[in-house]
């Protein structure tokens, strides 16, 4: 026998908890006599005891810097055209990456300044255009670090592709960033740089050092031409109005020794 | 000087992540007279009242977005979505309702966007839910909610929604009433239906 509707009404307003004290009283009764309605409260129960108990979840880690990044910019026009250049930023297909990295990387080697630029170095970040187009998702070679400051937050990926070092730097900051990478070891040199969908950048390399800013999103990398496969470690030093927010090292060890 | 050692990246499954969380989303205190402070100073231009309203509502509208659309790269861009659509539409706020009402609305409506537009709501209705969700290692706990968030995306998103605001979001049925814009025995109405329906579909899955 079907149960009164009614009383359907006061088991889910019961097991919400938004049932009167008179109404407790009148379920209670008709619970006392009836098997199916107890049945289907205990069933109503169980299941919102489960829905109740279904786990929270982390928001990204990057997601409130990355909206706070966002509305720094001038109101986007068209919020759908926003939202989904930042989906591309995570999910670039494999050629627009060989694209925009060639143009980033050709415009930016007309602009830097480098003690150790050289025709070589040209022809390497050109021919360096091709690997990153084949982007490398994850496994040996590649690591990963997570930054989460109030200032800059993202993350800054290291792999190895034959003789050249790829760091991958994808950064938001809440203003603008300098972002310091140096190195001591003398026989490794800066061999190039492209950014994505970046509207423009600054950089310059010395020996030893390569320092790039950032302001808002941004999707950075570096080349280091590292012939010989040597071990090295980069520090990265993170600046926000003349002060370190953020200091790191990051480390590159041969294959088949890194950890 | 904080020192990464580099190790290889690992991909953790969605579901695998899922399962490690522990704690379910803290309600939030949906205090009208300090969003709606706080939402005046935003529309003065003031950047840090929108971040602590972000700060607020950032895992709330995460974790409905992820309920809504069982996919963390979509919740994450709908997130963004939600809180760039209350910047850009802060003049059009109404100050005589409650924000978490406005923004949990905004929530819900873009997630259902979401879906139409990627074209995923009738394949995620006629969706078989995962029968087979988590080697048998898995935690109990974690089989069942992978078990009720995969009978979720069975339900349609209006049912779906009436769920998540109940009992991800914690709303009371005034809540979601003012939430929806329908009244408190429509919300009644439809949570026993969404509740009968994810009973059956979790009868299916032998959960429940």
């Amino acid at each position: 026998m079907a149960i009164d509707p009614k009383y359907v009404e006061l088991i889910n307003a019961d097991i919400d908890g938004e049932i009167s004290s008179a109404e407790k009283s009148e379920l209670e009764a008709f619970l006392a006599d009836s098997p199916e309605a107890q049945a289907l409260h205990a069933e109503l129960l169980a299941l919102n005891v489960s829905l109740d108990s279904l786990p929270g979840l982390d928001s990204p880690p990057h997601l409130k810097h990355t909206i706070m990044a966002s509305i720094t910019q001038p109101k986007p026009s068209r919020q759908s055209e926003n939202t989904n250049s930042v989906r591309g930023l995570f999910a670039a297909p494999a050629l627009k990456y060989a694209a925009t990295f060639a143009a980033g990387a050709i415009l930016t080697l007309s602009l830097f300044s480098s003690d150790r630029a050289s025709q070589r170095a040209f022809d390497d970040v050109t021919g360096l255009v091709g690997t990153i187009s084949d982007p490398v998702p994850g496994g040996p070679g590649v690591h990963t670090a997570q930054i989460s400051q109030k200032e800059v937050a993202g993350t800054v990926t290291l792999r190895s592709s034959g003789p050249i070092l790829i760091v991958d730097f994808d950064l938001v900051s809440s203003g603008p960033v300098d972002i310091v990478a140096s190195y001591s070891d003398q026989t490794i040199w800066f061999n190039g740089f492209a950014q994505l969908e970046s509207p423009g950048a600054s950089i310059s390399a010395q020996s030893g050092r390569v320092t790039m800013q950032i302001d808002g999103k941004r999707r950075y990398a570096i080349f280091l031409n590292n012939a010989g496969d040597r071990d090295i470690t980069i520090n990265l030093q993170f600046m926000s109005n003349g002060e370190s927010v953020y200091n790191m090292d990051i480390e590159y060890a041969q294959a088949g020794r890194s950890g | 000087m904080a020192l990464s050692k580099w190790t290889p990246a690992k991909i953790k499954s969605p579901a695998v992540a899922f399962g490690r969380q522990l704690f379910a989303v803290p309600v939030v205190g949906m205090n009208k007279p300090d969003d709606n402070k706080l939402m005046e100073r935003c529309i003065k231009g003031d950047r840090q009242a929108f971040e602590k309203l972000l700060i607020k509502y950032e895992k709330p509208v995460y974790n409905a977005a992820y309920r809504m659309l069982h996919n963390p790269d979509d919740a994450r861009d709908v997130t963004q979505a939600v809180f760039l659509k209350v910047y850009e539409h802060l003049d059009q706020y109404d100050p005589s309702r409650r924000f978490f009402s406005w923004i949990y609305r905004i929530t819900l409506n873009e997630s259902i966007n979401w879906l139409k537009k990627s074209s995923r709501e009738e394949a995620l209705e006629n969706e078989t839910a995962d029968k087979t969700s988590g080697p048998e290692q898995q935690a109990e706990n974690a089989r069942i909610s992978e078990g009720l968030q995969a009978a979720l995306m069975t339900i349609k998103s209006d049912y779906r929604s009436v769920i998540v605001l109940k009992h991800v979001l914690g709303c009371s049925y005034a809540e979601i009433s003012e939430v929806l814009d329908i009244s408190e025995k429509k919300v009644k109405s439809r949570l026993y239906n969404a509740r009968k329906l994810l009973q059956e579909r979790l009868t299916d899955q032998g959960l429940h």
